[in-house]
């Protein structure tokens, strides 16, 4: 393949030098001339040689001799010593290396042009630089109202003092950083996350840092809540949060009497047990419910339909999916627990959630029947009223009688005489108000019914997320087929949450995941 | 070559070596509050020293080292760049129109330079491989002289063909006027100088004995020709890529100052 190409020569006359700047017009002729351009490109050529004059001793005059290199030409010097073969000048041409400069200083140039103009207009200014978008708390009318009120600016200004700069501000704010350009020992201090200048910028609106804990006023705001990062505040990391709780003597700094704040430093190792199970905490409520019966019991007749009782009868996800629909009697107990007293009067229930409705309910049963007769079009109201009061008397006596019993009994089988179609042994359709809720005999007026407590949330402070949770079945959280007791408070040990929310389970594990930072009488404000 | 590889072993050792100590020292310090200016500088640094390999090959006259050793420690610098860079950026993407702006800078001034390795790698190969040499600041006058060569032996005072001549006129004046098939030569293609040898070989058949030794000739410098234009185009690519590479540093070091003004000038300690 050699032979395709010239042999290379080396021409010591013409030897190239690609360190320069330019090369001669007449280089791509082969041709180019021994002087070459100078460094600004300019042509040097003038002629093949410059003679020289000769004088010999007894001249006056002397004699131009030619001094081209090789063989002096055949013409010779002209009369005015002047070269007579002039070299017709060219263009210098730029080599790479200068286009190369060029287009560098090109690219220099202009960077700084976009900068400067960028910086220099204030309306573009900010969102030149700003670093990403603003948090929704941070920005949009609601802030805007807020700005106004504390007199504050709503761009870059409100919390940046080189925010309502140009160009020269930023450059002495820079130079005024605490810490300087160049204090790498103050980089490298961990206890650096005290509160900066730019904390009194927070301030202005959450006063002495009021959205954490009293203790954590030492800590900079922007030390966690990294802003910038889109319309959601990015969530502190672990390494925030374990900066102060996993350090032993901040904690014990934190710690009150009788209040020890423990070192944390991931959930699975170190996170203390959840304090219901600790405190042996008990679910206060009055309502009388046996979850073991309920799901396993052998007497607990399926559901309308066929199905069996399960969790998910009663317990549904609310509108959001991460939490559960309070249970209430009417959607979840009446389809079992009826309130029929009277065996062979269906349409008669008794009222739900006041013992007042109960007992005038009950103080008014010949007008109920009558009330009935009348809609159900019977020809004789008043003998209609009358087998219906019979009947019940035969079955409970008087009607002081039907009234104890029905907020008092706790019977679950009916009593043993026949009652219509129904014999003595079976199940009572209405066995007692105390067989679920506490009961309290009163001397005057109805019994008091004790207001059942169910709490939406035992722990306030974390989060949870029921449908996050769907892929596992009730049980593997919650113990409810032991469960015989209502105080049994039926959520999972930590153990049972970092099965999966630690390194080995593979679910995320973080501090965030759970727990809300905020100081929660300020938060709920 | 035993050298070239025992280079790349050392080289990617300290290179693996590098990133892994940096990744555990992320780890071990990221949770400090003034991290990021750390790491802002110490990549700053770097830059400046990879910026510093360009003005290390003007000033031969220094005993900075070989300028081998630099090239070596720029290139396997420049990698590590990368992972001080995204250790920079806490692994995050950057946000805002000028961060965004100096990270698509510093991808493109790494992506140049992974190119240009990749070239200067592969590129010299290929040359050695077609034959032939030719420096590039000659190629000019070379191709000036296969030009009259030719334009002699068709057109010239000895020439007394007209279907040469007229065939020069036609297909070989433009061929041989300036550099040609730049992208082809780039991706080794061979096309156009096979069609143009194909056509002077049909030229055979309309011309005498005398003709065709004429023939033979104009076809060696036809091949001369495409030789020099590979040459040609391979080299400039092997230069032009620092069109890019270069001029995008420096314009990457302006942001940077800038961007480190913004830093502290919006850090949280500005009174």
């Amino acid at each position: 393949m050699s032979e395709q190409l010239p042999a290379p020569d080396f021409d010591a006359q013409n030897y190239a030098r690609p360190n320069q700047n330019w090369v001669c017009g007449h280089a791509c002729e082969g041709q180019p001339c021994r002087h070459g351009p100078d460094s600004k490109g300019r042509c040097r050529a003038t002629a093949e040689c410059k003679p020289v004059l000769e004088t010999k001793p007894g001249e006056t005059k002397g004699r131009w001799r030619c001094t081209r290199p090789g063989e002096p030409c055949e013409s010779g010097p002209m009369p005015d010593g002047s070269c007579c073969r002039p070299i017709s000048k060219c263009s210098p041409v730029p080599t790479l290396r200068v286009w190369r400069r060029r287009a560098t200083l090109a690219v220099i140039a202009a960077s700084f042009a976009v900068l400067l103009v960028l910086l220099g207009n204030p309306s573009w200014r900010n969102n030149f630089i700003s670093p990403g978008e603003i948090s929704s708390a941070h920005s949009g009318e609601a802030f805007a109202a807020l700005a106004a009120t504390n007199r504050l600016n709503q761009n870059c200004g409100a919390c940046h003092v080189a925010g309502n700069s140009g160009p020269n501000g930023m450059v002495k704010a820079a130079l005024s950083a605490e810490p300087g350009f160049f204090e790498f020992n103050k980089f490298l201090d961990a206890h650096a996350a005290a509160p900066t200048a730019i904390d009194g910028s927070c301030e202005q609106c959450h006063v002495a840092h009021n959205f954490h804990q009293p203790n954590a006023a030492a800590v900079s705001c922007a030390f966690c809540h990294a802003e910038h990062q889109g319309k959601l505040m990015a969530a502190a990391t672990d390494a925030d949060c374990v900066f102060c709780h996993g350090d032993t003597v901040k904690m014990a700094a934190a710690s009150t009497a009788g209040s020890v704040v423990p070192v944390i430093h991931h959930f699975a190792e170190d996170h203390p047990q959840f304090r219901f199970i600790t405190e042996k905490w008990r679910d206060p409520d009055t309502l009388k419910f046996n979850h073991a019966l309920h799901l396993m019991g052998a007497t607990i007749p399926n559901l309308p339909g066929g199905a069996k009782l399960d969790c998910a009868f009663c317990h549904q996800l609310d509108a959001a999916g991460a939490f559960m629909k309070p249970v209430a009697f009417e959607n979840n107990c009446r389809v079992c627990h009826s309130l029929q007293f009277d065996p062979e009067t269906p349409q008669l229930q008794l009222p739900h959630g006041s013992a007042e409705f109960v007992t005038a309910f009950l103080r008014s049963l010949p007008k109920q029947y009558a009330d009935l007769a009348a809609k159900k079009n019977q020809p004789d109201a008043n003998t209609y009223v009358q087998q219906k009061l019979v009947a019940l008397r035969t079955q409970f006596g008087s009607g002081d009688d039907l009234e104890r019993r029905i907020f008092f009994s706790t019977e679950t089988f009916g009593p043993d005489t026949q009652v219509g179609t129904l014999s003595g042994s079976t199940r009572a359709l209405f066995p007692g108000c105390e067989l679920c809720h506490e009961v309290k005999s009163s001397e005057a007026g109805s019994p008091a019914i004790t207001k059942p407590i169910m709490p939406e949330r035992w722990l306030a402070q974390a989060k949870f997320n029921h449908a996050k949770h769907a892929n596992i079945s009730c049980g593997q959280c919650h113990d409810a087929v032991h469960s015989k007791d209502t105080a049994d408070i039926l959520l999972p040990a930590k153990e049972t949450c970092a099965t999966c929310h630690s390194p080995r389970g593979g679910v995320v594990d973080t501090c965030a995941t759970c727990h809300t930072y905020h100081n929660a009488a300020v938060a709920a404000r | 070559m035993k050298r070239f590889r025992r280079q790349f072993f050392l080289g990617m050792l300290a290179l693996i070596a590098a990133t892994m100590a940096a990744l555990w020292l992320h780890k071990r310090f990221c949770a400090l509050p003034d991290y990021a200016f750390l790491t802002g500088w110490i990549l700053f640094a770097v830059m400046l020293v990879l910026t510093f390999f360009n003005a290390r090959k003007k000033l031969p006259f220094l005993a900075l080292g070989k300028a081998e050793t630099w090239l070596q420690i720029h290139i396997y610098l420049g990698f590590f760049t990368v992972v001080l860079f995204l250790i920079h950026l806490n692994f995050r993407a950057p946000h805002g129109w000028f961060e965004i702006t100096l990270a698509w800078l510093f991808a493109l001034v790494s992506a140049s330079g992974v190119v240009g390795l990749f070239f200067s790698r592969t590129l010299p190969r290929r040359l050695a491989t077609r034959g032939g040499e030719a420096i590039f600041e000659k190629i000019p006058a070379l191709r000036h002289a296969l030009k009259t060569g030719a334009e002699n032996l068709a057109l010239g005072k000895e020439a007394k063909s007209p279907v040469i001549a007229e065939f020069y006129t036609r297909q070989l004046a433009p061929f041989f006027e300036g550099p040609k098939n730049f992208w082809l030569h780039t991706f080794e293609s061979r096309r156009p100088v096979s069609a143009l040898l194909a056509e002077l070989d049909d030229l055979r058949r309309f011309t005498n004995e005398a003709e065709r030794a004429t023939l033979d000739k104009l076809a060696a410098l036809v091949r001369q020709k495409d030789g020099l234009d590979y040459h040609r185009a391979l080299q400039l690519t092997l230069k032009l890529w620092l069109f890019v590479h270069i001029p995008l540093t420096y314009g990457l070091l302006v942001f940077t100052v800038l961007h480190i003004v913004l830093v502290f000038g919006f850090s949280g300690g500005v009174q």
